[in-house]
């Protein structure tokens, strides 16, 4: 994968997400109920996405052209 | 022995062991060198630099603030954790890139970055200004913080200044004598600390208050729904206040020089899984959320001088609590500010010196610069400390306004890195306007339109006039262009 194909697709990972936390497609879980492990809808909500994102990160890590560069220049 | 008394042993003693480490830290490093005072000579590993930048975040407003918000506001408290997680991604890629040119230049600051892009000393010196002003009123809340954790502990026995004083002080020390590194490894310290204390006490709180989170959120939803949503009738903030404030979180937070150096701190790889790690950090602050939503309906707001005060409130008062519980409390909160304010006022000092300083007194040697940067770290501290404890007056709403202003960076800095387009004029008229702006709808205006946070506000002028000014001057020379840009 190309340096600049890696950049996009890890801003698109990182911003899909990110859109379902605010307005407008945030509206999708701005309820208190079902209560799910525990937390109201929009809580469980917000950390299932983190989560995927975190997940999603991981492994377009292993993809990363750059991955194994070091510091020195 | 009674629980104040508990609790301030162990508040002393996590002082102790938090000097001991910050000053250990330090030692066995090369004591004269720039690079190692500075940018710990670039070599911070993974462990250490995940801390660094968590424990900057998981700062007073964490242990106060978030419950405070949970309590007093309810479902936009979210706001704390999505920006947490997200705020940090962009770093992966422009992260790296900030590093090698940094190593190329030989930078330490977000002044030096923009100078060396950009050519400007003004444009530095500004920088510099805005980020010792937002430093100070930043540290000025994690010092508060301490004192009213000390004050309300110990049931009022350690006045406010003395507690701001012993906290602070320690800060101040183990950064003057071990730089980057001391601060680094405090906060790996303390940020464990912290970690393991907001879920015990979170937890407990909960637990004790209503047998689990799903019987008090249940209740909640039964009774009052709008509490845990957002834009609703009753709901404490409207959707387009909360999605502006995140936005404006999540553009700003890199654009803080204590985390925006740290790019010159470590390896391109290093950055990268800092990233990657980071957001289990943001998942430590949902018991300090929970910790708030089970105050509501327990604790009747007329009770509380502020929001903030609730977690201690709830421990000392309300709650039959042990004392080392409170001890517990007052060590992780303690922890909780001092490693946000360790690396703001490192980086304050690096940033005047840089930015102002250097751009007044052209060569200056290595020596001399690292020793200003030290004397630097005491200085800001005393103007720090004096403006907690004594109040500034007409002070507070310049460094409240150069708090918000950080986020007007953003466009200079993106444009040094990505735009070949932008010129010397073109961004500091941005920043001056975006700057301008962001200080009326703050201070003066009484409201923004649309609920706007007024950062946005100002971050949609500073573009426009960035780019505007940019397109009408004439281009920079190709190769102070490519010597940023071009970096891959």
């Amino acid at each position: 994968m190309s340096k600049a194909k890696f950049n996009t697709l890890y801003i698109a990972v990182g911003f899909i997400p990110f859109l379902m936390l605010v307005f407008p497609f945030f509206e999708i879980a701005n309820r208190a109920t079902p209560i799910i492990f525990g937390l109201p809808f929009s809580f469980f909500w917000v950390i299932l996405w983190i989560f995927i994102t975190f997940v999603a990160l991981v492994v377009l890590y292993r993809f990363d052209p750059d991955q194994d560069e070091e510091g020195d220049v | 022995m009674p629980g104040w008394q508990i609790a301030l042993v162990m508040m002393i003693l996590y002082l102790v062991i938090a000097l001991f480490v910050g000053i250990m830290a330090g030692r066995g490093r090369d004591g004269s060198s720039l690079d190692e005072f500075a940018v710990a000579g670039g070599k911070l590993g993974l462990f250490v630099m995940w801390f660094l930048m968590g424990g900057a975040v998981f700062s007073a407003f964490s242990f106060l603030g978030a419950p405070g918000w949970a309590y007093s506001k309810g479902a936009p408290a979210l706001y704390i954790i999505t920006y947490t997680a997200f705020a940090i991604l962009p770093w992966y890629i422009i992260g790296p890139k900030i590093g090698k040119i940094g190593k190329k230049h030989r930078l330490y600051t977000v002044a030096g970055f923009l100078k060396g892009r950009f050519n400007s000393p003004a444009l530095a010196v500004i920088v510099g200004l805005i980020a010792l002003f937002a430093s100070i009123q930043y540290l000025a809340t994690q010092m508060s913080g301490m004192a009213i954790i000390f004050e309300i502990m110990t049931e009022g026995r350690i006045p406010f200044w003395l507690g701001a004083l012993l906290s602070y002080g320690i800060v101040v020390v183990y950064v003057a004598t071990g730089g980057l590194r001391a601060a680094a490894w405090s906060d790996v310290f303390q940020g464990l600390l912290m970690i393991l204390i907001s879920w015990i006490v979170g937890l407990t709180i909960v637990y004790q208050l209503h047998g689990g989170t799903t019987d008090m959120f249940a209740t909640m939803a039964r009774e009052t729904p709008e509490f845990l949503q957002i834009g609703k009738e009753g709901s404490s903030m409207g959707t387009v206040a909360y999605t502006t404030t995140i936005l404006v979180s999540v553009i700003g937070f890199l654009m803080w020089p204590h985390l925006f150096s740290k790019s010159y701190a470590s390896s391109p790889r290093t950055i990268k899984k800092t990233v990657l790690a980071y957001p289990i950090f943001a998942l430590f602050l949902v018991p300090l959320l929970l910790v708030g939503f089970a105050a509501k309906g327990i604790v009747d707001s007329g009770q509380l001088q502020s929001a903030d005060q609730i977690l201690p409130y709830l421990i000392t008062t309300v709650m039959n609590l042990p004392g080392w519980l409170y001890g517990l409390v007052g060590a992780g909160a303690l922890a909780a500010a001092m490693s946000t304010a360790d690396a703001i006022t490192h980086s304050a000092s690096l940033e005047v010196t840089d930015g102002v300083v250097k751009s007044i007194w052209k060569n200056l040697s290595d020596k001399t610069t690292l020793l200003i940067m030290r004397v630097g770290v005491f200085v800001i501290g005393a103007l720090a400390y004096y403006i907690t404890v004594f109040g500034g007056q007409g002070l507070i709403a310049l460094l409240l306004g150069a708090y918000g202003s950080i986020v007007q960076f953003a466009p200079g800095v993106y444009s040094a890195l990505f735009w070949r387009r932008a010129t010397t004029h073109g961004v500091i008229s941005g920043l001056v306007v975006g700057t301008l702006v962001n200080y009326y709808f703050q201070l003066v205006a009484t409201s923004t339109p649309f609920e706007i946070h007024a950062g946005i506000l100002g971050l949609i002028s500073n573009i426009v006039i960035m780019v505007t000014v940019s397109l009408l001057t004439k281009k920079q020379s190709e190769e102070d262009i490519n010597r940023y840009v071009d970096v891959a």
